[in-house]
C-alpha cells in the first residue's frame, strides 16, 4: 500500500507519517522544500518520540521518500498510484496544493480517499471547493475526501535537514484519530488508530472548544505574564484556573447544543490539562500564539466556543478574557500578529473585533471581549508583563 | 538537560522556598538536576569537569566563586557568567561600571584608612559597606569620624558612598530573563514579610535604569537596590542572582527562565538572548 503525505511537517511527520507506516503504507511525503525532498531521499527515515513526564518512547519512520512540489507531474503520478492521499500542510496554504491533488486524482481510475489533517472547522468543504475550482475537477465526486482530527500535539521538529542525521519529530502520546465517516468512499482506508464517526463536525467543535480553547487561553495569557512555555504557564494558579474555566465553558454550550456526553465532563479537562503540564513536549508559547488573527475568527476556539456557550445562556468571561489577551499578543515576527496589531492601532480595538472575530463590541460576547481588552489595554505597554489577572498589577508603566 | 547549581547550603530555618522549589519543578520537567554544595566537600582540583550543561552560581563564597573560575575556564556555561559574578561581588568593580555606564549612584569613595573619608563627613553622613558583602552584612551609616573608626579593622579596601535618607520603602528590582520586577519593602527589612515586601509597578524611570543596568554587566538575571531621595532614584547595589523575595511566581518564573536558557544551550544558541535594544540613556 502506498500514501501520498502532503506536508513533512509536525502533523504530517510526527503523526500521520509515523501512523501510516504503522499500518504498513509505504509513505511517500510532497514538499516545496528542496533541502528537505533530498533529506528524506537520502536518509529514508525519521524518529518520533513520544514523549511524557519522564518516559518517552521512539519510533523509527522508515522506507520513506519525497517528491518536491515544484514537479507537479511527478506528484500527480504518485497520487494516481496511491491507496491513500493525506494533506498537513495548514489551512492557509491548501489553495496551494488543491491543483497538485485535482492533477493527481484526475489521473486515476480507482476511488481513493483524500483525508485533510488540518486544524480546521468544515476542512473536506473548504478543499472540495478549491479542487473544484481547479480544471481538473472533474473525477472528484467518485473520490472519498475528509477531515482527519488529530489527537496528538506534536510541538517540535529538532535537527537540521541540510544534515544526514534522521530528523526528530517530538509529541505526546495519544494516536487515535477520527475520520468523518460521510466523506469516505469504499475501499476505506485502514489506519492504525483511525476511528469513524457520522457526526464529525460535532467532534471538531468538542476538540476546538475544549482542547484548544485551554490550550489558547493557556498560551495567550502565559504570554501577558511572561512564560516561555506551556508547561510553565498551566502551572501558574491564575492561567490554570482561566484555562479550566474557558474550557468548561466551551464544555457547557457544546452540551446544550450537542448533549453532555459529546461535550465531556470535568475529568476530561484534568486529562487536557495534565497534557499541557507536559514538559517533555517543550512546547513554547509563541508557537500556541502564532496566528492569532485566524484563531480569534468568529467560529474558532475562543469566540466560536463563546458565541456557542453565550447561545446557551452563560457568561463566557475566561474565554472573552483569553480572546482579549490574543488582541493583546503582539509578535513582529508573526506576520498574522503584526497585522491584527496594525489593525488595532488604525481601526480601533472594537472595529477590529468586528471585523476579525464578526463581534458586536456592544452586545454580548463582543462586550465582554472588549470590556476586557480595555482593563488589559490600560495598563499594557510595549513588552511589559502582567502580574495579576485577579489585580491587574503590571510589572513597569509606559 | 543537567544544570548545576552552585550553593551554599540553608539553615533549616530559611523561610524562602524559592530556590527549591526552583530545583523541583526543572526536576519534574524532566532536567537533571544537581545541586552543588562546594563547601561541604572535599575536592580533588584535577578531577573538576564540565558536567552539567548549564551552571547557576548562587553561592558568593570565596570556594564557590573559585570553583566557578575552574568551570568557566573548562568551558561552562554560566547563567550568572562567571567573570560578571566577579564584578559583582566587588563593589568598587561594580560601581566603577554603573558610573562608567551613567546609571545614577551615590558619590562613591575608596579608601584604605578611616581618616582619608573623615572630610567627606562635613557634607553629610556616609554609608559604609564592606567592599566584598552581600545581603546587607556590615553595613552602617556613618555620622562622625568616631563612627568611622568603629569599624572593624581588617586591612580590606574601605567602601563608602554619600547617604541619601530613603523617602518611603526601599525600592528592590528583579530582572529574570529581561523580565523587570519591582518590590517595595522596609529597611532594614528583619521579618520575612518584611522581605517579601509588596511588588509595585516600575516607573518608565526605573525601568530604563534597570535595563540599562543589566546591558552595562552583559546579563539579565540580576537584582538592584534602588533608594529614591528627593525625586532621584539611586542604585545601591546590584547583584547576581538575588533571592528574588516577593517577585510574584519567583521560582515558577525562574524555572521557566532557566529552562529555556538550558534550551538554548543544547540547541547551540547564545545564553543570553539578546536584550532590549531600546534603552534610553
Amino acid at each position: 500500500m502506498k500514501a501520498v503525505v502532503i506536508g513533512p511537517g509536525r502533523v504530517g511527520c510526527g503523526f500521520a507519517g509515523q501512523l501510516l507506516h504503522a499500518s504498513g503504507y509505504e509513505v511517500v511525503f510532497v514538499s516545496r522544500n528542496e533541502t528537505l525532498v533530498k533529506h528524506f531521499n537520502q536518509v529514508g527515515r525519521y524518529r518520533v518520540r513520544l514523549a511524557e513526564a519522564r518516559r518517552s518512547q521512539e519510533i523509527l519512520v522508515t522506507g520513506i521518500r519525497a517528491i518536491w512540489a515544484g514537479e507537479p507531474d511527478r506528484v500527480a503520478g504518485a497520487i494516481a498510484e496511491a491507496d491513500l492521499v493525506a494533506t498537513a500542510v495548514g489551512a492557509q496554504s491548501l489553495p496551494e496544493i488543491a491543483p497538485l491533488i485535482a492533477a493527481g486524482l484526475a489521473q486515476r481510475r480507482q476511488p481513493t480517499n483524500v483525508l485533510a489533517f488540518e486544524n480546521l472547522i468544515d476542512v473536506a468543504p473548504y478543499l472540495f471547493g478549491l479542487i473544484m475550482l481547479t480544471p481538473d475537477s472533474s473525477s472528484l465526486a467518485q473520490h472519498g475526501l475528509s477531515g482527519a482530527l488529530v489527537s496528538r500535539a506534536v510541538t517540535q521538529r529538532i535537527g537540521d535537514p541540510a544534515k544526514d542525521e534522521p530528523l526528530l519529530f517530538v509529541g505526546d502520546p495519544p494516536a487515535t484519530f477520527v475520520v468523518d465517516g460521510l466523506g469516505l468512499r469504499p475501499p476505506l482506508p485502514k489506519i492504525d488508530g483511525m476511528s469513524i464517526t457520522e457526526n464529525y463536525p460535532a467532534m471538531v467543535l468538542h476538540k476546538l472548544y475544549t482542547f484548544s480553547a485551554g490550550h489558547a487561553t493557556t498560551a495567550y495569557l502565559g504570554a501577558l505574564k511572561g512564560y516561555h512555555y506551556i508547561h510553565s504557564a498551566i502551572r501558574d494558579a491564575e492561567i490554570r484556573a482561566a484555562a479550566l474555566a474557558a474550557m468548561r465553558e466551551g464544555q457547557r454550550g457544546l452540551a446544550a447544543c450537542y448533549g453532555p456526553e459529546l461535550a465531556g465532563d470535568q475529568s476530561e479537562l484534568q486529562q487536557i490539562v495534565a497534557r499541557f503540564e507536559n514538559a517533555a513536549l517543550n512546547d513554547p508559547i509563541a508557537r500556541v500564539c502564532r496566528d492569532p488573527r485566524r484563531k480569534l475568527g468568529a467560529d474558532e476556539r475562543l469566540v466560536g466556543a463563546a458565541r456557542l456557550a453565550e447561545e446557551a445562556g452563560i457568561l463566557p468571561h475566561k474565554l472573552a478574557l483569553a480572546a482579549a489577551a490574543a488582541l493583546c499578543f503582539s509578535n513582529p515576527s508573526d506576520p498574522s500578529a503584526a497585522k491584527l496589531r496594525r489593525e488595532i492601532e488604525t481601526m480601533g480595538p472594537e472595529q477590529t473585533l468586528r471585523r476579525v472575530s464578526g463581534l458586536d463590541p456592544d452586545r454580548g460576547v463582543g462586550k465582554l471581549v472588549a470590556h476586557d481588552l480595555g482593563r488589559l489595554s490600560s495598563g499594557q505597554c510595549r513588552g511589559n508583563l502582567l502580574l495579576s489577572l485577579e489585580k491587574l498589577i503590571w510589572s513597569w508603566t509606559a | 538537560m543537567r544544570i548545576g547549581f552552585l550553593m551554599l547550603r540553608y539553615p533549616p530555618t530559611r523561610m524562602s522556598n524559592i530556590l527549591p522549589e526552583v530545583v523541583r519543578l526543572l526536576s519534574e520537567w524532566g532536567a537533571k538536576v544537581d545541586v552543588i554544595y562546594p563547601e561541604e566537600q572535599l575536592v580533588d582540583l584535577s578531577k573538576v569537569r564540565v558536567e552539567h550543561d548549564l551552571y547557576i552560581l548562587k553561592a558568593k563564597t570565596e570556594l564557590a566563586l573559585s570553583l566557578a573560575g575552574v568551570l568557566h575556564a573548562a568551558g561552562a556555561a554560566f547563567l550568572n557568567p562567571y567573570p560578571v559574578s566577579m564584578t559583582l561581588h566587588d563593589k568598587i568593580m561594580t560601581f566603577h561600571v554603573l558610573q562608567a555606564a551613567g546609571l545614577p549612584t551615590p558619590e562613591t569613595y575608596v579608601a584604605s584608612h578611616p581618616d582619608q573619608l573623615t572630610p567627606l563627613l562635613d557634607e553629610g553622613p556616609l554609608v559604609v559597606k564592606p567592599y566584598n558583602g552581600s545581603d546587607g552584612k556590615g553595613v552602617r551609616v556613618v555620622w562622625d569620624a568616631d563612627e568611622l573608626h568603629d569599624a572593624p579593622s581588617n586591612q580590606e579596601p574601605l567602601f563608602a558612598q554619600r547617604y541619601y535618607e530613603p523617602q518611603g520603602r526601599d525600592r528592590k528590582i528583579y530582572c529574570i530573563g529581561g523580565q523587570i520586577f519591582g518590590v517595595k519593602r522596609v529597611w532594614p527589612a528583619r521579618t520575612y514579610e518584611q522581605k517579601l515586601g509588596e511588588p509595585f509597578t516600575i516607573t518608565p524611570e526605573l525601568h530604563n535604569i534597570s535595563l540599562r543596568c543589566g546591558r552595562a554587566f552583559g546579563i539579565d538575571l540580576y537584582g538592584l537596590d534602588i533608594i529614591e531621595n528627593n525625586g532621584k532614584s539611586y542604585v545601591v547595589d546590584v547583584s547576581s542572582f538575588p533571592g528574588f523575595k516577593g517577585v510574584p511566581d519567583a521560582a515558577l518564573r525562574l524555572a521557566d527562565y532557566i529552562y529555556s536558557a538550558g534550551q538554548r544551550v543544547l540547541n547551540g544558541e547564545p545564553l543570553l538572548p539578546s536584550q532590549e535594544k531600546e534603552v534610553e540613556a
